[in-house]
């Protein structure tokens, strides 16, 4: 696609984006050549991507019906890439029709689609900001126009986590988001993982692709995961493979290694 | 429906799920299982009576289709799958019967194919033209940000952030732009350039952040008092009022004289009440042939003038004044080179005694042979080196220079002559006086009693406590140390008391009363002071020249009240040492 000259660098749809890679997996459209060619390289490294994006989102229902159904009316989704099917709000609306909900992703083309879908939801919101600034999240006046941080708000971050370098000290970004939150509130993640399976060579493989894209990508292990649940209680089954978590029935666990993915769901005690 | 086609044993919930079992984990299905199978569950009603209708109805077959990829069960594998369910499972789950049903199956699976493609078709149109434009609102977007910063940056570029007026920057820039446009009413301008009185005692005493409210309010008050003027600040507490079309200079007055009062008015900054005032340097004049840059610097210096004369004024440009001031800068800016160079010589003046006529001493006195302008004398430069401090090399070379010169004049009868030399106050209080001549002495071997130091009565009353213990230092090695112009000054006696002064020279002032007739009453008040401070002098075991002499009258009478020495024309016109040193000693003004 041919960019025009007046396009501001900035958005950069030469580029794959993870957002649009992560649509393509799903099934969906919103994506753009370099999106498309990016996702076929990691499926050709890594051949149950597209079942990885699928499982990561179905724990994602799962867990948004889970919470909603425990009487969570507000939710935080960070990250929320390009709104394709079964967004957080849709779930949840159709559970409990008050539910607010506040997507935040960096991709400024997400956050352009998103905002179009969203049109007339005076209920959901989205705003472009970085899961590395949980402060500009938490003072958005978006944020503070919707949630209300005295009361329980289930924070989203699903695959996402796998974006932020070590460097850029998850511990402390969740740590930040998480002093913010009433007693009764949830934290939601999951990310790539490679337990188990260390030394099979797709890691490196697919960390190889991502260096193309614009987010790098960090492979975190189980026990990772677990700490970065400090101040957290974890919700049964605790941190496992996310078709294991809450699954609809026994077969649709079965395999759940195949997912790459890792989740679980804190919750902030009284 | 025909009669054959009635649906023997049916079992649409088996079919269903196993539909739902073949497509699910074909693509993301956001729903749960038990969701599906109700979903599909539908759809196999509605695949029935397709298959039934009488006549083949396509529509249901293709609502089917498209239904499917509403659902979200919406990939090449989906369709495939479900192609083979029904196929394989739909007659027989169902217990549909019917006598034509391969042909009826064939067409069936041929509407739900098409629907499904010409549905998953145009959601994939339409994803794309959603994510197409999304990316074109997020390019507009960013375009619109980077617009909007770089309007933000050329503003904060132009303004200062603590006033929000308009910067150097933009009143040059607006400047120019004025000059550039002669004609139609706009052939003059005039900037008024305006300074806070004193406003550093604000910021000392209350505090930067106090200062700054108080710039703030005045930025304000200047704003609402001169209209539609471009008020700027230029940086601390100066600002500036751009005057355009101007038709004189009053138009520009009338906009200082508004902007003074409304600072003059007291303001309450932070519960404090304070009362400013402030100076406004003035220019206004034909655009033609001027530059931003020489408005403002003419503005500067009225401002200084304006300063000068008390500060709560203003004052207007004045070119011929600005000439002299930039004339006497450009001397005192050449002073280092013409030291260089050498262009300084000095001259000396007697010193005689009165008594016997002899000479006890020359005052060394500059001069500066300009190369364009000639030879100067001191008071054309010395005032100037002594505001813009060019007086301490200057003054160090001729001290060095006297000393120097000094160390080989010949004794006369009275002995070998001393060389007195004028110290300025900024060479008394700097720290390194007593080495500076201590150095002197011992490197030109001249005799500390053969050097004397005259130094001004105002600068001994501005000298504090560290330099009058350098001249006692001096005066105990045996340096001279004469109060010059005596007489003009307070006059205070305590320094006499305090420090070793050898001498007074006493002001030409009073010589010159001398000259009137003797019943003059004036001439009779300056003989009597003169005796008076003769006497007084001699109380305190020092000795008094006085200055100006010109007759042989005045020295007779200097003489008569026992005045120790005297100087001036009479007894010798500043010239080189050499004119002085020749001479006898027997002066044409000793007549006793």
């Amino acid at each position: 696609m041919q960019r025009p000259d007046w396009a501001p660098d900035t958005i950069d749809i030469e580029r794959p984006s993870v957002a649009r890679m992560y649509d393509y997996y799903l099934g969906g459209s919103h994506n753009f050549a370099p999106d498309r060619a990016a996702a076929r390289a990691m499926m050709t490294a890594v051949p149950d991507a597209p079942l990885m994006a699928q499982a990561n989102r179905a724990f994602l229902r799962r867990v948004v019906q889970f919470l909603a159904e425990s009487g969570v009316r507000q939710f935080l989704d960070i990250g929320s890439g390009i709104p394709t099917v079964g967004n957080v709000h849709e779930i949840a609306q159709r559970v409990a029709p008050d539910s607010r909900v506040v997507y935040v992703d960096v991709d400024p083309v997400a956050v352009a689609h998103s905002r179009e879908i969203l049109d007339g939801n005076d209920r959901a919101a989205v705003i472009q900001e970085d899961l590395r600034r949980p402060e500009a999240i938490l003072g958005h006046p978006e944020v503070t126009r919707l949630l209300d941080f005295s009361q329980p708000v289930a924070v989203m971050v699903v695959a996402v986590l796998h974006f932020i370098a070590p460097e850029d000290r998850p511990e402390l970004i969740l740590g930040r988001l998480r002093d913010a939150l009433a007693p009764g509130s949830y934290l939601t993640l999951s990310q790539a993982s490679d337990e188990g399976r260390g030394g099979t060579g797709e890691r490196a493989e697919a960390e190889r692709v991502y260096r193309r894209t614009d987010s790098q990508l960090w492979i975190r292990g189980r026990a990772e995961l677990v700490d970065l649940f400090a101040g957290f209680e974890l919700v049964e089954p605790g941190v496992v493979w996310v078709p294991q978590w809450r699954p609809e029935s026994p077969e649709s666990a079965e395999d759940a290694e195949r997912s790459v993915f890792m989740g679980g769901v804190g919750r902030v005690g009284d | 429906m025909t009669e054959s086609a009635q649906t023997g044993r049916s079992c649409p919930g088996v079919f269903a799920r196993a539909w739902a079992k073949a497509v699910s984990g074909t693509s993301y299905l956001p729903m749960t299982q038990a969701q599906l199978e109700a979903t599909l569950h539908d759809l196999t009603g509605r695949l029935a009576e397709a298959f039934l209708a009488e006549p083949f109805d396509q529509r249901i077959g293709q609502q089917v289709g498209g239904e499917l990829v509403a659902a979200h069960i919406a990939s090449a594998e989906g369709l495939g799958r479900t192609v083979e369910v029904i196929q394989l499972r739909l007659v027989r789950d169902l217990g549909l019967v019917t006598d034509d049903a391969d042909d009826r199956m064939a067409r069936l699976l041929a509407t739900v194919a098409t629907g499904y493609a010409r549905a998953l078709r145009d959601r994939t149109l339409d994803e794309q033209e959603a994510i197409r434009r999304a990316a074109m609102v997020a390019r507009a977007h960013a375009e619109r940000a980077l617009r909007d910063s770089e309007a933000r940056f050329r503003y904060q570029a132009n303004h200062d952030p603590l006033t929000g007026l308009p910067n150097r920057t933009l009143l040059t820039e607006r400047l120019a732009a004025a000059i550039a446009r002669p004609g139609d009413g706009a052939d003059r301008v005039g900037v008024c350039v305006l300074d806070l009185d004193r406003f550093k005692v604000v910021n000392d005493s209350l505090g930067h952040q106090i200062g700054d409210l108080l710039l703030i309010t005045v930025g304000e008050r200047l704003r609402r008092s001169v209209g539609e003027h471009l008020v700027a600040r230029l940086g601390a507490d100066e600002f500036a009022i751009l005057v355009e079309r101007t038709g004189r200079t009053e138009d520009v007055i009338r906009v200082a004289e508004a902007a003074l009062a409304a600072v003059c008015e007291p303001a309450v900054v932070a519960g404090h009440e304070l009362t400013v005032s402030a100076s406004i340097g003035i220019v206004e004049q034909p655009v033609r042939g001027t530059t931003p840059g020489e408005l403002m610097r003419a503005a500067g210096s009225t401002l200084h003038w304006a300063k000068a004369a008390g500060g709560a004024r203003w004052s207007v440009f004045d070119a011929e004044r600005n000439q002299r001031e930039l004339d006497r800068y450009a001397l005192s800016a050449a002073i280092p080179a013409a030291l260089e160079r050498g262009e300084f010589l000095l001259d000396y003046q007697p010193l005689t005694a009165l008594a016997d006529g002899t000479m006890r001493g020359m005052e060394a006195l500059v001069r500066w042979r300009h190369p364009e302008r000639g030879l100067l004398r001191p008071d054309a430069f010395i005032g100037l080196a002594e505001e813009t401090g060019q007086i301490v090399p200057l003054g160090g070379w001729v001290l060095a220079e006297a000393c120097r010169q000094a160390r080989d004049w010949p004794a006369g009868r009275g002995g070998a002559p001393f060389v007195s030399v004028n110290l300025a106050v900024q060479q008394v209080r700097r720290p390194g006086l007593v080495d500076e001549v201590g150095e002197l002495l011992r490197r030109t071997g001249l005799p500390p009693e053969r050097l004397q130091l005259e130094i001004t009565e105002s600068t001994m009353m501005s000298t504090v406590e560290e330099p009058v213990r350098a001249l006692r230092v001096l005066a105990d090695r045996g340096v001279r140390i004469a109060i010059d112009d005596f007489g003009t000054g307070y006059c205070n006696l305590a320094y006499l008391r305090g420090l070793p002064v050898t001498e007074l020279k006493v002001a030409g002032e009073f010589v010159s009363g001398l000259r009137a007739p003797a019943d003059d009453p004036a001439g009779r008040t300056d003989e009597r002071i003169l005796a008076s401070l003769v006497s007084l002098a001699h109380a305190l075991d020092v000795t008094v020249t006085a200055e100006g002499v010109e007759t042989a009258e005045q020295a007779d009478r200097l003489r008569a009240m026992g005045c120790d020495a005297a100087q001036g024309w009479y007894f010798g016109r500043p010239g080189p040492a050499e004119q002085h040193l020749g001479r006898s000693p027997a002066l044409t003004g000793t007549t006793a």
